[in-house]
């Protein structure tokens, strides 16, 4: 939607600026009048040979807006290209050169920044003296400084990325990774930019020449104005013809440059598509398969998912199936591990699970935690069920934790956001959780960066546990954890399962972890479900071809086959 | 800490560093922390070690331990605190700009990140090429160029003529890490540095690219140091092994050595943790 509109914006800009030019370019040859000429009477309005009539002198309004639009656009043009040039080289040399060159570089865009645009406009105007050249020059130096600034973080941004390191690596000099990597990545960046600075530099000309600081002898649409101005067009009706037009120019070009600048803004910093505008997947019915029919299984299981199913629309109408036809029985106390590598949709599971898949998701199929269909829940009594019937041990243990908040805040936090307990009590159930999952006391005035990375998993699980859930999922609670820390937070997972009774999924690409603790085993292969069975059963007998892959993937240590290998 | 080392002499130039294709010795390195009160925090300490031609090296650590941090300065993206490297008889630590150049031809780097390390504007072919270009060793030769990167890409059975003209977005990790094998390859490099190259990747794409990188540093002669976290990949790649913990060689030696009968506590606990998942 929001590209589709600034597409349309880009158009209508295009659109406007090429009048403009074509107007500029073709105006002089069209226009049978002299614009220094006198070619009819002082003040005529509008009509009678002269279109937009005539100034105090009896010079042609149209023929001095097509001469002065060239004045405008050039000086316009010239300066932004001016100050963009200044701004990039010193945006580069700060950027990628850092240091002492960085600090002093950015004290003066600081300083620049912070200069009174208008007093300073005038004071170099006067100094100076009018004529093209002043105005150009006070354009790019009062304009610099934002592309340095931009520029140079842009740089800073970029300067650590992969391809840049390899580049280095490999041992290439700082001239060929500007050329090659720094500048391609981010020169596209500063052409909005670049049009930005077109606008503000027209806007500056005319302000100039209005001043009296333009060229007095070549007529631009400030210059028009400011004759206009000087000779009392606004005691009379002819400001109307003699003002509003060269007026109208300014903003008429401006207003161009400015949507074709918003266009291109959102191209180079292209934002994720929003799928509004894709059209909705009509949910289909699970054919055959009607939710009641789930009912005849009984309602042993803890958590029984019958033929869900996740389509995310895609440009075209086309969808893409996250997830195809699952069914799915967890059984009180139970661990069902679901390992699948990326793309498998396991992640998707877990939300669709927990009820928050995002918009553009269609989802079908029913999930019934306890006997009760998640699926038809209302937004308060999902609220009401999650975290306290069944919660989510999230991925990223770091981003999962508030970063300004102690350990104790997000704790309390989880306790209040379901039930009301005294200081007392919270504090009392705050300690019990700290001491299941092996945090000493101390550590309840830490903040999450104090923290080791199984710290902080093992406080993402107290969070989880907070309010006595029975159902738990977690997702890939060991990924990005030292092997040490896995073993530990496993076998955390392990004990606090058995002692409270919990009945859990776990997630993980990682089928070695999977299995160490899992009861059973489930393998998700792009969607679906491709087979099922005990961590033993599927090292042993599994016949999929899938499933072999991922057990021959383990690399095992000391395993003879290997060790033979080492001798040779 | 440091008697538990084996086979490791402190200082490598003694000991036979002369025929050694890299000797690294007293390589330490601290970054500036911040925060009150708390100190630079060292990430190397006394690190020495050296490769062979020819020979794998694995360095194994938890993360944090450093293993990255020796890599990246034998390739130059980090200065050491002190130290010395000594590549093919020159010492690079302190070379700069075209002397450094010229003194590190022939060593490569595999980076961890195959979405990332590529850069998203350049071609596959242009890519590979890139070490090619930079070191100018076909300058002029355009057709050479052309050979190598096409003999490159299939190598590691990315066909030129589908692969060569596509743009990274357009492959999968592991096409993409393949890219990368052929971009470290096509220089014919005496040392390969690989960071970490297969820990993005889906486990069962893992073995295939190091087998492939085996492949490829078995017909091509060259030597790797093999930066890992994950200890049972060592046994099969590795000639030798180093375990860093907290910027320390801890232990080394063959990874049938280390793994089977690992002295240092850190490794007794790194080895009893890995054999709960890989039996």
């Amino acid at each position: 939607m929001r590209s589709n509109r600034a597409g349309a914006m880009g158009l209508v800009g295009l659109f406007m600026l090429a009048a403009m030019l074509l107007f500029t370019l073709l105006g002089p040859a069209l226009i049978p009048y002299d614009p220094a000429e006198r070619s009819g009477s002082p003040l005529a309005a509008p009509g009678n040979g002269h279109l937009l009539g005539t100034n105090d002198i009896g010079q042609d309004i149209l023929a001095e807006l097509a001469t002065g639009a060239r004045v405008s656009l050039t000086i316009g043009l010239v300066g932004a290209l001016a100050s963009m040039l200044i701004g990039v080289a010193i945006g580069v040399l700060a950027g990628y050169r850092g240091g002492w060159a960085d600090t002093l570089l950015m004290r003066l865009v600081d300083v620049s920044l912070t200069l009174p645009f208008l007093p300073l406009m005038i004071v170099i105007g006067v100094f100076l003296g009018p004529s093209m050249s002043t105005q150009i020059l006070v354009i790019a130096i009062l304009m610099w400084a934002k592309v340095a600034r931009e520029l140079r973080s842009q740089i800073l941004s970029v300067r650590t990325r992969g391809p840049v390191q390899a580049a280095r690596a490999m041992g290439a000099g700082d001239l060929y990774i500007l050329r090659r990597h720094i500048l391609p990545m981010t020169v596209p960046l500063m052409i909005p930019q670049f049009i930005q600075a077109v606008t503000a530099s027209i806007l500056m000309e005319s302000s100039l020449s209005f001043l009296g600081l333009g060229d007095p002898l070549a007529k631009s649409w400030g210059s028009i104005l400011f004759y206009a101005n000087a000779r009392s067009a606004f005691l009379t009706d002819a400001w109307i013809w003699w003002v509003v037009p060269p007026g109208l120019c300014i903003v008429w070009t401006v207003l161009g440059c400015s949507f074709v600048g918003y266009w291109l803004e959102e191209r180079v910093s292209p934002r994720l598509q929003s799928y509004t505008a894709l059209g909705k997947i009509t949910p289909k019915k699970t054919a055959g398969r009607p939710a009641s029919a789930a009912r005849t299984g009984g309602e042993s299981a803890a958590l029984r998912i019958d033929g869900l199913s996740v389509r995310y629309p895609k440009a075209g109408g086309e969808a893409v199936a996250a997830l195809r036809d699952i069914d799915l029985a967890v059984h009180p106390a139970e661990i069902v591990g679901i390992v699948g590598e990326s793309g498998s949709g396991k992640t998707t599971m877990a939300s669709a699970i927990m009820q928050m898949l995002k918009p553009p998701a269609a989802r079908t199929g029913s999930i019934r935690l306890g006997g009760d269909e998640l699926t038809a829940l209302s937004d308060r009594e999902l609220r009401a069920a999650r975290g306290r019937r069944i919660a989510l041990i999230p991925q990223a243990a770091m981003n999962a934790l508030n970063p300004v908040w102690t350990v104790r805040k997000q704790l309390t936090e989880a306790i209040r956001c379901h039930r009301k307990l005294s200081r007392a009590d919270t504090q009392a159930r705050i300690e019990q959780l700290l001491g299941q999952v092996g945090i000493e006391p101390r550590y309840l005035a830490a903040y999450p960066h104090e923290l080791s990375g199984g710290m902080r998993q093992r406080v993402v699980i107290a969070m989880a546990l907070v309010n006595e859930p029975s159902f738990v999922i977690a997702d890939e609670p060991t990924t990005g954890l030292d092997v040490l820390v896995q073993v530990e937070i496993i076998a955390l997972l392990k004990k606090l399962q058995q002692e409270l009774g919990l009945s859990m999924i776990f997630i993980s690409h990682d089928l070695p972890v999977v299995k160490r603790i899992a009861d059973r085993i489930v393998i998700l292969d792009r969607g679906s479900v491709v087979d099922e069975g005990t961590p033993g059963h599927l090292s042993v007998h599994s016949g999929h071809p899938y499933t072999r892959k991922l057990m021959d993937a383990i690399p095992s240590i000391g395993g003879r086959q290997m060790r033979q290998e080492v001798q040779l | 800490m440091n008697n538990i080392m084996r086979s490791e002499p402190a200082n490598p130039a003694a000991a036979n560093g002369s025929s050694a294709l890299l000797a690294v010795s007293g390589l330490s390195k601290s970054y500036a922390s911040f925060g009150a009160g708390s100190a630079a925090k060292q990430v190397l300490r006394n690190v020495g070690f050296r490769i062979d031609p020819q020979e794998t090296v694995g360095i194994v650590g938890l993360s944090g331990a450093g293993k990255s941090t020796i890599g990246r300065i034998i390739a130059g993206l980090e200065r050491a605190d002190g130290g010395e490297i000594v590549y093919g008889g020159t010492s690079i630590g302190r070379l700069r700009g075209a002397a450094r150049r010229r003194a590190t031809l022939g060593i490569e780097m595999i980076f961890q990140d195959p979405y990332e390390s590529l850069s998203a504007r350049m071609r596959i072919g242009e890519i590979v090429a890139e070490p090619l270009v930079i070191r100018q060793t076909r300058r002029g030769d355009r057709a050479g160029l052309d050979r190598a990167v096409r003999s490159a890409l299939a190598k590691v059975s990315l066909d030129p003529d589908r692969y060569a003209s596509r743009y990274p977005h357009e492959l999968s990790g592991g096409e993409r890490q393949r890219v990368g094998l052929a971009r470290a390859f096509v220089a014919e490099p005496r040392l390969v540095i690989a960071d970490e190259p297969t820990s993005m990747l889906d486990s069962s794409l893992r073995l295939e690219l190091l087998e492939l990188m085996d492949r490829l540093r078995r017909d091509s002669g060259t030597a790797t140091l093999f930066i890992t976290h994950d200890l049972a990949l060592t046994y099969r790649f590795c000639d030798r092994l180093l375990v860093l913990n907290e910027g320390e060689i801890v232990e080394s030696g063959t990874p049938a050595q280390v793994i089977d009968h690992p002295t240092h506590p850190f490794t007794i606990r790194l080895i009893q943790a890995l054999r709960e998942f890989h039996g």
